[in-house]
């Protein structure tokens, strides 16, 4: 005895095309809401993707890192630097770590050769080095172990300084005069790039900057670059981030043991900084999620408005039907049905206009932004959603009218 | 067989705080069959008494049986099922729905009982090919004159083989002739077994129907069965 579920959408379907233009304006907040919470998520995980990309390029989540800790008070004594000898403990206690990454940079130090010279970051490392980056030399070798308990006056070059200071001579088992040490070259890096997808303002080689390094064994740079300089950041790499979780609680007490007791570094790690980074991207989605709910909500009211006012227009109608048995229920669904149809159209409109508007967007600021299918999922959900809930009041009205009074109506 | 029988039907209206009495002890016996006009001034009652018997409305006391069935204290949601399958209406201002073809208002009754598109279809140009309007199941209502309107409301309905047709001023927005034709239709369905009721206040009008009942003050003046 019932009205189906496809009379009453044929039913909705109708009195929407009879009332076009109505049922636009009516659909415009819903619209709205729709497309500004489809474009906040795809900025947002645009910017996560992109910022994800560049963590992994620059080492992934398993990285730990020990600094100064500012928070501690050094006029209670002790330094946060640690000796050679200081490293080599903290070494001898961390065989699971993939690669451990101490370095001391000597910045604008100025390297010649054959009248040429080239001004740029050396730094001292040790062999772990070529793990802890994922960088490796494209010829000759990095130093090794022997290398650092030697000081071997050795070299590798990063390639846009070995291109720079040697042109199209090679080389490798040349020596470049440091300060007052003459260092042979015994490998080249390979050449880093990371372009930003985006292109524009940010674009070219991001990573550039690590072309123009150059390295030398730790044991080196501290006794004879730049003498008596201590370490004051160690990196290490482990297999996972779970592995780096568990390192970063393990060496805390390892540092406050080497330093008496006095917790001078702070140990960190990537995926806490991760952690940290998409709690501050929660929040920021949440705010602007926010402003689109208001908008829906605006939205909702108005569609709300709109159908209490088309009801009182056709209260005769709805007599009509009553008096040919429609029940209540049935002038209840085809009115709840209109409303979610008009509302379900206006999530198909956002979510066109939010995505020509991200085409826009990305193309001009040079961001990519990602909308997925799951995103277009919610948006008619959303959209659904609210026509279901705004609609409830109107419908309910419309099915409590009483027959003789609607029949009567002008 | 009676198809309708009242007794001592009574409707009260609050206008404001003051108690109006609509219907002050209607009693009413229809035959199966009969054709009926109920006629009285403005303000008489017919109106009440015709959306009870429409089971539009329901009394304030006294009862009312329809097809044997006592309707009168059936619960609203009940009453909607009734009008669809044993009551008929007719209004004095057609009340077809403006955007609905006459196809689709003759089958608007079928689809509130459940049948389904094809059959709705089937049954309703069956229907309008007996009203002669078998060239017009396209058109809208405003395209229609009035005479051809009413006949798609007649249409309506019967188009779910009610037990009564009830008509409410039937003829009040047709010229003479085309009020004559309408006539014409319900003297038809009343020759072909149907139990037709008609409020009117045109004696004229009333004086087609094998019965007139007068209805004064809330109250059946004449026309009682007995007379």
């Amino acid at each position: 005895m019932a009205i189906s579920l496809t009379e009453s959408l044929q039913i909705g379907v109708n009195d929407i095309m009879m009332r076009k233009v109505r049922s636009l304006i009516t659909v415009f907040g819903i619209v709205l809401g729709v497309m500004s919470i489809m474009v906040v998520l795809a900025i947002i995980n645009g910017m996560n993707k992109s910022t994800m990309s560049w963590m992994q390029e620059r080492g992934g989540t398993n990285k730990v890192e020990v600094e100064r800790n500012w928070d501690y008070d050094f006029r209670q004594g002790g330094y946060a630097a640690l000796t050679l000898a200081e490293l080599n403990q903290i070494r001898g206690q961390l065989p699971e770590a993939v690669a451990i990454g101490p370095s001391i940079t000597a910045w604008g130090t100025t390297m010649q050769y054959k009248g040429f010279s080239y001004t740029d970051q050396v730094i001292g490392v040790l062999p772990d080095h070529q793990q802890m980056e994922s960088w490796y030399p494209e010829t000759g070798r990095f130093f090794n172990e022997i290398d650092l308990r030697e000081n071997a006056n050795v070299i590798v070059l990063g390639s846009s300084v070995a291109k720079d200071l040697f042109k199209a001579e090679n080389p490798l088992g040349q020596s470049v005069m440091l300060k007052d040490q003459m260092l042979t070259v015994i490998g080249i890096m390979k050449e880093k790039a990371w372009e930003n997808p985006g292109g524009g303002a940010f674009g070219g080689n991001a990573l550039e900057y690590m072309n123009r390094q150059s390295f030398v064994p730790l044991s080196t740079m501290m006794n004879k670059i730049e003498a008596g300089s201590l370490i004051r950041s160690i990196q290490i790499l482990a297999k996972s981030p779970e592995d780096a979780l568990a390192i970063q609680k393990k060496l805390g007490p390892i540092l406050l043991r080497i330093k008496n007791g006095r917790p001078v570094f702070r140990v960190s790690s990537a995926q806490e900084t991760m952690q940290q980074m998409k709690q501050n991207s929660k929040i920021f989605s949440m705010i602007f999620i926010m402003i689109g709910m208001i908008s829906l909500l605006v939205g909702g009211i108005v569609i709300m408005n709109i159908m209490l006012a088309s009801i009182k227009e056709r209260t005769r109608e709805i007599g009509v039907r009553l008096a040919i048995g429609a029940r209540r229920t049935d002038i209840f669904v085809q009115f709840l049905v209109q409303t979610v149809l008009i509302t379900g159209l206006g999530g198909v409109f956002g979510i066109i206009l939010g995505y020509s508007i991200l085409d826009l967007v990305s193309g001009y600021l040079g961001m990519p932004m990602l909308a997925g299918p799951q995103m277009i999922l919610v948006s008619l959900l959303v959209s659904v959603g609210v026509g279901l809930i705004f609609g409830i009041v109107p419908a309910v009205k419309a099915s409590n009218l009483d027959p003789v009074m609607a029949l009567r109506d002008e | 067989m009676e198809i309708i029988k009242t007794q001592s039907l009574i409707k009260d209206y609050l206008l404001g705080k003051v108690r109006v009495r609509a219907l002050a002890g209607i009693e009413l016996s229809i035959i199966n069959g009969e054709f009926v006009a109920i006629m009285g001034p403005s303000g008489s009652g017919k109106s009440t008494l015709m959306h009870i018997i429409g089971c539009l409305d329901s009394p304030s006391a006294g009862e009312y049986y329809l097809d044997g069935d006592l309707v009168s204290k059936l619960p609203k949601s009940a009453l909607a099922g009734i009008r669809n399958r044993k009551i008929g209406f007719v209004f004095q201002s057609f009340n077809l729905l403006p955007h609905l073809n006459v196809l689709k208002n003759v089958e608007l009754p079928l689809m509130y009982s459940g049948l389904s598109a094809r059959k709705r279809k089937e049954q309703a140009s069956r229907i309008l090919d007996s009203v002669g309007l078998s060239d017009r199941l396209k058109h809208r209502p405003n395209e229609l004159s009035g005479g051809q309107r009413q006949r798609v409301a007649i249409a309506r309905a019967i188009v779910n083989n009610p037990s009564i047709l009830l008509a409410d001023e039937p003829t009040g927005n047709l010229d003479s002739g085309a009020g004559g034709d309408i006539l014409e239709i319900f003297n038809d369905l009343h020759k072909a077994g149907n139990t037709v009721i008609m409020v009117t206040h045109d004696r004229a009008v009333a004086e087609r129907a094998d019965r007139i009942i007068e209805i004064r003050d809330g109250m059946i003046h004449n026309g009682d069965l007995a007379d």
